[in-house]
C-alpha cells in the first residue's frame, strides 16, 4: 500500500540523468543512483487501489500493489519474489518499458502518476546486490525436452520458466551472442550488456542449454528440432522492416537501423567492425526516418558517434503535449514523448514524408527531398511545401511488418495471419502440432514486456500440452502464466 | 461498494462451504442490538458439556465447562482434550477423507465420522473434538462446517445431542463468518489451529510490530473475532452465544435440497445448487494445488483477488475494463462504447457472476417498432441514485448527483445526513440541488421538520445493503463544519448511527413512524428500505399494511464500501430473490396494487433493469454506476478519507480533484432507458408499465455446462400466482394513511390566525389515545411557510387534558408550545424542532410526581431543538439520538441520552442502567440522591463525571429548574431549589470526552500527566496543578 496519505505528501520523483554533454561521451546507462531513501518515499505514494489498473494495464500483470508495499517497507527479499512472480527480468523492464502501467496508474487520473518503473527497477538491482536472486533450478526432470528457437525476450522467458518446471531446454540464437535485440538493437546506454549476461548466467546455472550461431532454417535442418525435441517454440522475432522504396533507395548511406545499431553494439564488446562494412554517424548529417523508439535509439547512438547534426522525422502529425481526448486514461495515452536521446539533441519533426533521395557521382545519398503531409490516413501533401534536407547518412526506423518468412517458417509450413505473423490458437499452438510461437513472431512487433507475457504463456501451454500427453506428468504442478 | 464477485455456487474457483451461506437479520420483526455501546446486555459465555433436564436441579446439572469466549489457542485445546475429570471427558474424531475418492469418499468419511462419534457417546465421552489435523498427500480435510453439521444431525437423530459438546480443530476458520457459522451450526468452542499458527509464524518473520509479543497477537486476534462474532449476532438481535448457538441463523444459496435436508435441515435454500459432488471436488481441487511439487521460485500463493481486484483472481462485476468503458461513454456520450460495457457485463456466460446472468428474456418473433415504446425521457423518471449520505461522499458529489436527478425527473437521497436549507432553492443557472428523497435514518441526524416538508419522499431505512442490521459511524475526521451543520451536531465529533431505530421495535411501531411522517408531510411518498433475504416478502406485506407508499428492496451487491468486510461479503441476499419473493406475497395477498415497489444492488445495465420490472419493480435505483460515471475508480479507500478523486471525502484538497459532471449521471440513466427501450420493443412492450410482474417472459435457462451452475433451480423466482384480473401487478391506487382522523385538523383551523397573520393564539383541547402524532401536522404547516425559523416563541399555546397517544409533540416547530395534563404513551417529542412540551399530572391527582411514570419510552428520538419540561418519571432511552433539545424530567429508565450528541438534560431522580451510552456531545445533570449513578448506572466508556461546581453551569441549571417549577408546578423542582445548599453537592455533570476536546476543555488525565511531565517544577506547584483541575 505504501503508506495512506503518501500521495498527498509525497511528489513524484525520478533519478537524474547524467548531463546531456557528459554522457554523449560514453555508452554507459544514463541514469544517477537513486537513494533508497528516495525509492521508499516514491513507493509510499502507492495508494493501494482496491481495483488496481497499474496491474491490468501492465502486460505481465505484475504485482504492483504488492511489491510497493513492500518495497515502502523495507522487505527487499520479499518483494523480489512477489515481482519475479509475474516478470522473469525486472531488470530489462526496469529500464527500457514504456510503462504502461504508468499510463494506468489511478493516482495519473489527475495529479502524476506513481513511479512504478523505477520501483521495479530498484527491487531487482537491490536484490541482485544482495544476492536474493540465485539459480533455481527444478527440483524433478520431467523427460521431456523443448528447443526454443530465439533468444529474445520471449524466448528467454519461456526457456527458464520450461527450466523450472523440469523440462530439458535448449535455446537456438543466430546470432554470435544470446539476447536477440536486448543484445544487439537496443544502445548500451539504455541497457548495458552485462546485465543481460547476469541474467543468463542465472540461466545457464539452473540448466538452460544456448546454442548460438546456430540458425534453424539456415545452417540448423528444422527436422533436427522436430525429431529431437517433444515441442518447438518459436521466438525469432518479428525482423523484416518496413522499407520506403522511393526513387533513390538504392543510393549509398541508406540503412535499415538494424544495420547501423547492432554495429555500436559489437564495437562495445569489442569488436571492430571491417570499415567497407561499417555505418558510422561520426561527422555526417543524419536523417533518421521514423518518430518511435527505435528512431530514438538510432539518434542517441548518432549523437555518441559524433555526428555533425541529426534530423529525425515522422509522417504522423505531432502528437499533443498532454494526453491526448482520443485515448483517455487509463489507456496507453497518444502524447509527445521526450527521451533521453531527445534531451541530448538532434531537430524532431512531423507530418513529413519523403519523396525521393539524390546522390553524388559516387552513388553516395546527399540529399532527401520531401514534402509536409496532412493528417492520416489520406497524408495528403501539402501543395507548395516541398523542401530538400542535405544528409548523408539514412536510417530507416519505420517499424517491423513481422517475422522473417523465408526461412523456418516456411520450410515448417506454418500457417500465417492476416497480418504476416504466424497465425496460433489460444493455446499458442501454431498449425503444426507440437510447433508454438510467442513474441513478435506471433504477435507482430511490440514492446519487450509484451514478449516476457508472451513467453511465460507460451512456456505454460506447453507445459500443459506435454502433460496433457504424457500421465506421469498431470501432477506436475502447472506453471502459473 | 458492496461485492462484485460471484455467488459461491456459481464461482469457478473453489470456495470455502462458509461462502455458500449468507447471515440473516432483523428487519422490521424485532430490533437488532447495539452490541458496542450495549455491551451490558451481550455475552460470549458459554458453559458446554452434558446438558441434562433442566426442570431437574441437581448438582450434576453444573457439571459443564465454563467457557468465556468459544475461542481455544492451541494451547488450551490440549489441555481440553487430556481432560478427564468427573463428567468431562474429550476424544479426538479425525474428519478427513481420500482426497482421490471423491464424493464417495466424503460421503464415506461422512457416515464413518457419524459412526464414530455415536460410538464415543455410548462411551461416555462427552467432549467431541473433530479435528482435521493430519491433512497429508492422501489424505483431504472435510470442511469443518460440513463434519460439524453431519455429527450433530446424526446425534440429534439418535436423540443423544444433549450429552457432548462439539469442538471444531481446524485450519479452515480464520473470518468472523466462519466462526459464526460453525457456532450457529452447533460448535461449542473452536481452535483455530491454522491462523494462529500463522500468527505465531508472522512474529518468527519479523513482521509484526517489536512491541507486540506473538502472545499479545494471538490475543488480538481473538479479541477480534470475539468483537466480531457479537456484531454478527447482535444484528439478529441476539444477545449471548448461548442463544446464537445452534439457532442455524443462516440462509444458504446455492445448495441442493438433498445436501440441505442431510446436513442443515432446518435453513432456508431457495435455489437449489450444488451437492456433495462438488464439495468434494472443491476439497479436491485445494488438496491438490497445496500437494503439487513446487520449485523454488513458485513459492508465492496464488493472487486470490477476492477483496482487491487481480488478475487471474476472482472474477469482479466492476473491473478496470468495465470502469473505464462505462466512463468514457458517459464522458463522450457515445451508446457504442456504452454497449461494449453492457456486453461485458451481460456476457456472463463465460464468468458467471449473479443470478440474473442464468436467466433469458422471451422475446417475441417479430419485436414492435422502437418508435412505440415509451420514450426514454419518460422511462428516466422511475431512477433513483442510492442513499449516500453527505459526509460520506463530498459536497460535490452529492450535490452532482442531485441536479442530475432532478434534471431528468428522477429522484436523488439525502442519505442519513440532512440537508443544507440552502439547496432547497434552486440556483441561479437554475440548476436544483435538493434531495428529492429525504431519509430517515436511526441516527435521524438532521430530520428537522423543515428537512421533512421539503421532500417528495421520505425513506425510512430499516436496513441498508452493505450492511444489514447495523448502524454505521462517521469518524470525527470527517465531520467539518459544514457537515457538523447539516446533521446538526458538532464538527470533530464521530457520529454513531445505532443499528435499529429506537421507535421501530416491531412492525406496529413502523407503522407509527410511517404516520408519523406522512402527517409532517401529506404530500410526500413515505417509503420503507428493506433488505434481499429470506422471509423480506412477509415483512413487505407488512410494510403495505402500515400504509407505506413505496417499499425498496436492496440487493446485497450494492450498498457502502465503508463497510465491514464480514457484511460486505456475507450478509443479505440477491435483490432478485428478495423482490420476487415480495412480488409473490404481495399478490398473494392483494396488497400489491395500493405499493410501489423499487429495487436497486448493482443494476448496471438495460437488461438488468429489465428483468428487475419482469419480476414485480417499477422502479429502479442505482448507486454505484452514477459514482463510477461520476469518476469514482473503486478505490475502497473510503473509510480513510483519501478518495483520489474527490468523491468519498472531506478534504478540501481532494475534493478539488472531483471530475463528475451531472452530464454524465445523465448520460448514463439515458443510455439505461435506450437499452431498455430495445428489450421492450422485442418483447412486445410498449409501456414499462406492461411489463411489470410479467414473469412468464423469462426463461430460466440454466447453464449446463457448468459444473457448479447446474444444479440451480430458478423455477421459484418465476413463480406467478393464478389471481383474478382484478389483482393488479403493480401499484395502481394509493394509500389511505387515516390522516383524516388526525386531532391536527382542529389545531390547525385553530391557528390559522397564527399562521396567516401572526396573530398568537391559545386553544384547549381533551386528548384520548388515539390522537397520535398530535402537532406534527401543524408542525408541518408551518414549516411549509416559514421554514426552519418557524413561529416566534408564544405564538401558539394548545393545552390538552387525558391520555395522549404516541408521538405526542413529534416534529414541533418554534413557537408552538405544547401543553398536557394526563400522561402520554411513546416516542413524545420525537424529531422535535424547536417547540416546547410540557407535561404534568391531573392536578387532581394523589401520587407523588417524582414516582410515578408520566411519559412512555424513546422520548425525544432525534430531536434537534426545543425543550421539554416533564414532570414525572420518563421510559428507557430518554432523549436518545437527541441533537439539540433541553429538556428536564425527574427520573429515567435505562439507556438515558445515549448517542447524544447535542442539548441539555436535566433528571432530578434515578437513572436506570447504561445512561450516556455513546454519549458524545450535549451535557447531561443527573440529581444522584442515591449515590450510585457513578459506579452502577452510568456508562462512563465515553463520558467523564464531575461536579457540579462552575458558576455558569449552576446558573444554568438553576433556570431551568425555575422554570420547571414554574411551568408545571413540580414539588420536587420547588423542594431542590429551596434547599439549594444541600441539593447541588448531589448533582453530578456528565460530560462526554469529544465534547470536551471540541470545546476546548482539559480533561483530568491529561492535567494529571501535565503535572507529572515538568521535571524541573517543584512538587508543590505540581500539586497545585492538579488541585485546579
Amino acid at each position: 500500500m505504501g503508506k495512506v496519505t503518501g500521495f498527498l505528501e509525497i511528489q513524484r520523483e525520478q533519478p537524474t540523468r547524467r548531463k546531456s554533454d557528459e554522457r554523449i561521451r560514453d555508452w554507459f546507462e544514463i541514469y544517477e543512483p537513486f537513494p533508497e531513501e528516495k525509492q521508499r518515499e516514491q513507493s509510499a505514494r502507492c495508494m493501494d487501489c482496491g481495483v488496481p489498473f497499474c496491474h491490468t494495464g501492465c502486460p505481465v500483470n505484475n504485482l504492483i500493489p504488492d511489491w510497493n508495499d513492500l518495497a515502502y517497507t523495507g522487505r527487499w527479499e520479499a518483494a523480489i519474489r512477489r515481482l519475479h512472480a509475474t516478470n522473469n527480468f525486472p531488470e530489462f523492464t526496469g529500464r527500457i518499458c514504456p510503462a504502461p502501467c504508468e499510463a494506468a496508474c489511478v493516482l495519473g487520473i489527475n495529479q502524476p502518476a506513481v513511479s512504478i518503473k523505477l520501483i521495479e527497477r530498484s527491487i531487482v538491482e537491490r536484490a541482485w546486490d544482495e544476492g536474493f536472486i540465485q539459480p533455481e533450478p527444478p527440483v524433478q526432470a520431467t523427460g521431456k525436452k523443448v528447443a526454443v528457437v530465439g533468444s529474445g525476450p520471449a524466448g528467454l522467458a519461456a526457456a527458464q520458466q520450461l527450466r523450472r518446471a523440469g523440462h530439458t531446454v535448449t535455446v537456438y540464437e543466430k546470432a554470435d551472442r544470446i539476447g536477440g535485440l536486448l543484445r544487439y538493437g537496443i544502445p548500451n546506454f539504455k541497457l548495458e550488456k552485462h546485465v543481460v549476461d547476469r541474467r543468463i548466467n542465472q540461466m545457464r546455472a539452473e540448466g538452460v542449454k544456448f546454442e548460438t550461431n546456430a540458425h534453424v532454417g539456415v545452417n540448423i535442418p528444422v527436422d533436427q528440432l522436430t525429431d529431437q525435441y517433444d515441442a518447438i517454440l518459436l521466438a525469432g522475432g518479428a525482423e523484416h522492416p518496413r522499407d520506403l522504396k522511393i526513387p533513390g533507395r538504392e543510393l549509398k548511406g541508406i540503412h535499415f537501423a538494424m544495420e547501423f545499431l547492432p554495429q555500436q553494439n559489437r564495437r562495445n564488446e569489442g569488436e571492430t567492425v571491417p570499415e567497407s562494412l561499417a555505418i558510422l554517424a561520426t561527422g555526417k548529417r543524419v536523417l533518421i526516418i521514423g518518430g518511435g523508439d527505435t528512431g530514438a535509439d538510432c539518434l542517441g547512438t548518432s549523437h555518441r558517434q559524433g555526428a555533425k547534426i541529426v534530423h529525425q522525422w515522422e509522417i504522423m502529425p505531432k502528437p499533443p503535449e498532454q494526453r491526448a481526448s482520443s485515448t483517455p486514461w487509463p489507456l496507453w495515452p497518444l502524447q509527445l514523448r521526450t527521451e533521453s536521446s531527445h534531451e541530448e539533441g538532434g531537430i524532431r519533426d512531423w507530418s513529413i514524408n519523403s519523396i525521393r533521395f539524390t546522390g553524388d557521382a559516387d552513388g553516395n545519398v546527399t540529399q532527401v527531398h520531401a514534402v509536409r503531409v496532412g493528417p492520416p490516413p489520406k497524408f495528403e501533401p501539402v501543395t507548395g511545401s516541398e523542401f530538400t534536407t542535405d544528409v548523408d547518412l539514412v536510417l530507416l526506423a519505420m517499424g517491423f511488418l513481422g517475422p522473417v518468412k523465408n526461412g523456418m517458417i516456411d520450410q515448417l509450413g506454418l500457417a500465417l495471419d492476416p497480418r504476416g505473423n504466424v497465425h496460433c490458437d489460444t493455446s499458442y499452438m501454431t498449425s503444426k502440432e507440437g510447433i508454438f510461437a510467442a513474441g513478435d513472431m506471433r504477435r507482430g512487433q511490440s514492446l519487450v514486456v509484451w514478449a516476457i507475457s508472451e513467453g511465460r504463456k507460451a512456456a505454460a501451454a506447453i507445459d500443459n500440452y506435454l502433460a496433457a500427453k504424457t500421465e506421469s506428468l498431470r501432477q506436475v504442478h502447472r506453471i502459473h502464466a | 461498494m458492496g461485492t462484485d464477485v460471484p455467488l459461491a455456487c456459481l464461482s469457478d474457483r473453489p470456495q470455502p462451504l462458509f461462502n455458500y451461506f449468507k447471515q440473516l437479520f432483523a428487519q422490521v420483526t424485532n430490533p437488532p442490538i447495539d452490541p458496542i455501546r450495549e455491551e451490558l446486555v451481550m455475552s460470549l459465555i458459554s458453559y458446554i458439556g452434558t446438558e441434562r433436564n433442566i426442570l431437574d436441579e441437581a448438582p450434576e446439572n453444573c457439571h459443564t465447562l465454563k467457557l468465556p469466549h468459544p475461542i481455544l489457542t492451541n494451547r488450551d485445546l490440549e489441555k481440553l482434550r487430556r481432560v478427564s475429570s468427573g463428567d468431562l471427558l474429550a476424544t479426538t474424531l479425525q474428519a478427513l477423507f481420500r482426497a482421490e475418492d471423491g464424493e464417495d469418499g466424503l460421503r464415506h468419511s461422512l457416515e464413518d465420522l457419524s459412526d464414530r462419534a455415536s460410538h464415543a457417546v455410548n462411551s461416555g465421552y462427552t467432549l467431541l473434538i473433530l479435528s482435521d489435523r493430519g491433512v497429508d498427500a492422501t489424505h483431504a480435510p472435510i470442511p469443518s462446517l460440513l463434519a460439524m453439521a453431519a455429527v450433530h444431525n446424526r446425534l440429534v437423530r439418535e436423540k443423544t445431542r444433549t450429552q457432548v459438546a462439539l469442538i471444531i480443530e481446524s485450519g479452515e476458520p480464520r473470518e468472523v463468518m466462519h466462526f459464526a457459522l460453525l457456532i450457529g451450526y452447533g460448535a461449542s468452542a473452536i481452535n483455530p489451529y491454522l491462523a494462529i499458527e500463522t500468527i505465531h509464524d508472522l512474529k518468527h518473520r519479523g513482521l509484526l510490530p517489536a512491541d507486540v509479543t506473538a502472545e499479545k497477537a494471538e490475543y488480538n486476534f481473538i479479541k477480534a473475532i470475539n468483537k466480531g462474532l457479537l456484531k454478527t449476532f447482535s444484528k439478529m438481535g441476539i444477545s449471548t452465544l448461548q442463544s446464537y448457538r445452534g439457532a442455524q441463523v443462516f440462509e444458504a444459496v446455492g445448495l441442493n435440497k438433498s445436501l440441505v435436508d442431510a446436513y442443515f435441515s432446518g435453513t432456508a435454500s431457495r435455489i437449489e445448487g450444488v451437492g456433495l459432488g462438488v464439495l468434494a471436488r472443491e476439497a479436491q481441487m485445494k488438496h491438490a494445488y497445496a500437494f503439487q511439487p513446487l520449485t523454488d521460485s513458485e513459492t508465492e500463493l496464488v493472487v486470490g483477488g477476492h477483496y482487491q481486484y487481480r488478475e487471474g483472481g476472482e472474477y469482479h462485476l466492476i473491473n478496470p475494463l468495465t470502469i473505464s468503458k462505462v466512463q468514457h461513454a458517459v464522458r463522450t456520450n457515445n451508446p457504442a462504447t456504452f454497449q461494449e460495457y453492457t456486453d461485458l457485463i451481460d456476457g456472463q456466460n463465460r464468468n458467471l457472476c449473479t443470478l440474473r446472468g442464468l436467466l433469458k428474456l422471451k422475446y417475441d418473433e417479430q419485436p414492435i417498432p422502437l418508435e412505440e415504446v415509451e420514450e426514454a425521457k419518460e422511462i428516466v423518471k422511475r431512477f433513483t441514485t442510492g442513499a449516500m449520505s453527505f459526509g460520506s461522499i463530498s459536497k460535490e458529489a452529492h450535490e452532482t448527483l442531485a441536479i442530475a436527478m432532478n434534471r431528468i425527473g428522477g429522484m436523488s437521497n439525502t442519505g442519513e445526513g440532512g440537508e443544507d436549507e440552502e439547496r432547497f432553492k434552486r440556483d441561479a443557472n437554475g440548476d436544483l440541488r435538493r434531495s428529492a428523497v429525504k431519509q430517515v435514518a436511526s441516527g435521524r441526524f438532521g430530520v428537522t421538520t423543515n428537512y421533512l416538508v421539503n421532500a417528495d419522499e421520505l425513506q425510512i431505512k430499516m436496513a441498508q445493503g452493505a450492511k444489514p442490521g447495523e448502524g454505521g459511524q462517521l469518524p470525527g475526521h470527517k465531520v467539518d463544519e459544514v457537515i457538523a451543520k447539516v446533521r446538526h451536531s458538532i464538527p470533530g465529533v464521530g457520529l454513531i448511527s445505532p443499528p435499529p431505530h429506537h421507535d421501530i421495535y416491531s412492525i406496529e411501531d413502523l407503522a407509527q413512524l410511517i404516520y408519523d411522517l406522512k402527517n409532517v408531510n401529506p404530500q410526500a411518498r413515505i417509503a420503507v428500505k428493506l433488505v434481499s433475504e429470506v422471509g423480506v416478502g412477509t415483512v413487505a406485506a407488512g410494510v403495505a399494511k402500515a400504509h407505506a407508499d413505496v417499499v425498496l428492496i436492496s440487493g446485497d451487491s450494492g450498498g457502502t464500501g465503508a463497510s465491514p468486510l464480514s457484511s460486505i461479503k456475507h450478509a443479505g441476499l440477491p435483490w432478485e430473490l428478495g423482490l420476487a419473493e415480495t412480488q409473490q406475497v404481495l399478490l398473494l395477498n392483494d396488497l400489491r396494487s395500493r405499493i410501489k415497489v423499487q429495487t436497486d444492488g448493482k443494476l448496471q445495465t438495460g437488461r438488468d433493469v429489465v428483468i428487475a420490472a419482469l419480476l414485480g419493480a417499477e422502479e429502479y435505483g442505482f448507486a454505484t454506476m452514477p459514482l463510477i460515471s461520476m469518476g469514482c475508480i473503486m478505490m475502497r479507500k473510503c473509510h480513510l478519507n483519501t478518495c483520489a478523486v474527490g468523491i468519498a471525502t472531506q478534504d478540501p484538497v481532494l475534493r478539488a480533484r472531483f471530475q463528475g459532471q451531472p452530464e454524465h449521471v445523465v448520460n448514463f440513466f439515458f443510455f439505461i432507458a435506450e437499452q431498455m427501450r430495445q428489450h421492450m420493443a422485442k418483447l412486445g412492450f410498449r409501456t414499462v408499465d406492461e411489463m411489470v410482474g410479467r414473469v412468464d417472459k423469462i426463461d430460466a435457462a440454466i447453464a449446463h455446462a457448468h459444473w457448479k451452475a447446474k444444479g440451480i433451480d430458478l423455477e421459484s423466482i418465476l413463480y406467478a400466482p393464478t389471481l383474478p384480473s382484478r389483482v393488479a401487478r403493480r401499484c395502481v391506487q394509493a394509500q389511505d394513511h387515516g390522516l383524516a382522523a388526525a386531532l391536527d385538523h382542529a389545531l390547525i383551523a385553530k391557528a390559522e390566525p397564527t399562521l396567516d397573520h401572526h396573530t398568537p393564539v391559545t386553544g384547549a383541547f381533551n386528548i384520548r389515545n388515539v390522537h397520535r402524532t398530535v402537532g406534527a401536522m401543524l408542525g408541518g404547516e408551518i414549516a411549509r411557510r416559514y421554514g426552519s425559523a418557524g413561529l416566534p416563541d408564544g405564538s401558539l399555546h394548545f393545552r390538552f387534558t387525558g391520555s395522549a397517544g404516541q408521538s405526542f409533540g413529534a416534529f414541533v416547530p418554534s413557537g408552538v408550545t405544547l401543553e398536557l395534563e394526563g400522561d402520554t404513551n411513546d416516542y413524545l417529542g420525537k424529531g422535535l424542532s424547536g417547540g416546547r412540551v410540557i407535561a404534568y399530572p391531573p392536578k387532581t391527582s394523589s401520587f407523588l410526581p417524582e414516582e410515578s411514570i408520566l411519559v412512555g419510552n424513546v422520548v425525544l428520538y432525534g430531536a434537534t431543538s426545543g425543550e421539554v419540561f416533564l414532570n414525572g418519571i420518563a421510559g428507557e432511552r430518554f432523549a436518545v439520538r437527541n441533537s439539540g433539545a433541553t429538556a428536564v424530567v425527574e427520573g429515567v429508565g435505562d439507556h438515558g441520552c445515549e448517542y447524544m450528541t447535542n442539548g441539555l438534560v436535566v433528571v432530578l431522580g434515578a437513572t436506570g442502567r447504561n445512561f450516556a451510552a455513546g454519549m458524545s456531545g450535549g451535557i447531561a445533570y443527573v440529581y444522584d440522591d442515591a449515590g450510585d449513578f457513578p459506579t452502577r448506572r452510568c456508562n462512563k466508556a465515553s463520558v467523564d463525571l464531575e461536579p457540579l461546581v462552575i458558576s455558569e453551569d449552576i446558573e444554568k441549571v438553576r433556570g431551568l429548574l425555575e422554570r420547571h417549577r414554574d411551568l408545571t408546578g413540580s414539588p420536587r423542582a420547588a423542594w431542590i431549589l429551596e434547599h439549594w445548599a444541600d441539593a447541588q453537592p448531589k448533582f453530578i455533570k456528565v460530560f462526554p470526552h469529544e465534547y470536551k476536546r471540541v470545546l476546548g476543555v482539559a480533561r483530568p488525565s491529561e492535567v494529571a500527566k501535565r503535572a507529572e511531565a515538568p521535571a524541573n517544577s517543584s512538587p508543590r506547584v505540581a500539586a497545585a496543578e492538579v488541585q485546579h483541575g
